[in-house]
């Protein structure tokens, strides 16, 4: 047995006998049980991105089609900063209050981060490859990606938003050329912004 | 047999943070059931141990004390459920 000055609760009762083993068992079983694991801490960061996305897709959408002056797109790089500064200071102080914070809600973060963060490089760092609609259609692919892993977690408000998010993309794809923008930015905002928002509203 | 977890609210505690990233102080006391001193009696050793890792930081001017299981109290964990199961095993 291991030697050490650390005394159990209960002297003269080392080793542990089966009932207490059992006592212990049980209270171990009935912490780990009562876990609900919860995805998804912030609404806030879904209708923040799905608005940025959709807006983004919408203005190239426009200034391509030349609806819009070329000088509109430097809005677009505006809300892409504001949206990223929001969500580090939000996310921050989220983390620097939070009485508890899951495993599973940290690797939801590292999964929505890594996700958002390649759509944003394809978007800015990689536009003269992915042009037209293809950096809005990685997004809402990013997008999907993201509420089907919230959805596999048992959310089932995330599972409807990501299937929204892919029907957009698919029937964006067969949609007429003028309205295939339109499309995506409409699934962005239903299913990403709108999964945000009824997040938000359940958590009040 | 882990010593430092043969205590009810020790072990209590890493079953606590075994899910979790960070859990604050007052949290792991409303979980529990303890009180302030019995829980930081009971922490001190689990932090000496190096089964958790605590942290001190201020909000909004109040003291927030958090913690987190390390790699050596998740393993320790592991070793003594199974150690608790062998036994009662033993004994049936």
């Amino acid at each position: 047995m291991k030697q050490s000055n650390l005394g159990p609760d209960v002297p003269g009762r080392l080793p542990l006998d089966a009932a207490h083993a059992h006592d212990h068992l049980e209270m171990v079983d009935r912490i780990l049980s009562e876990w609900q694991p919860r995805l998804c801490s912030g609404g806030e960061y879904f209708v923040v991105w799905g608005v940025a996305s959709a807006y983004m897709t919408v203005l190239l959408h426009l200034v391509g089609r030349g609806l819009l002056p070329a000088a509109a797109l430097w809005s677009g790089p505006i809300v892409l900063a504001a949206s990223t500064i929001f969500s580090i200071v939000r996310s921050r102080a989220a983390r620097r209050v939070a009485a508890r914070t899951s495993l599973i809600e940290r690797e939801f973060f590292n999964v929505l981060w890594v996700t958002l963060g390649l759509a944003f490089i394809v978007n800015v760092a990689a536009n003269r490859i992915f042009a037209g609609l293809a950096g809005a259609a990685i997004w809402s692919v990013a997008q999907a990606i993201v509420l089907l892993y919230i959805g596999m977690h048992g959310n089932r408000r995330a599972q409807i938003a990501g299937l929204l998010v892919i029907v957009s993309l698919v029937v964006a794809n067969f949609a007429q050329p003028g309205a295939a923008a339109y499309v995506l930015a409409a699934g962005m905002l239903a299913g990403y912004a709108g999964f945000g928002l009824s997040e938000l509203l359940a958590r009040d | 047999m882990d010593e430092l977890l043969l205590s009810k609210v020790r072990l209590g505690v890493v079953a606590e943070l075994l899910n979790f990233d960070w859990v604050a102080f007052s949290e792991l006391v409303r979980a529990l059931d303890v009180s302030n001193g019995n829980l930081g009696a009971h922490m001190t050793k689990l932090v000496d141990a190096g089964y958790v890792e605590e942290v001190k930081s201020f909000v909004n001017r109040r003291p927030l004390t958090r913690f987190r299981l390390t790699a050596r109290g998740r393993a320790a964990f592991a070793a003594h459920v199974s150690q608790l199961q062998a036994l009662l095993k033993e004994a049936t």
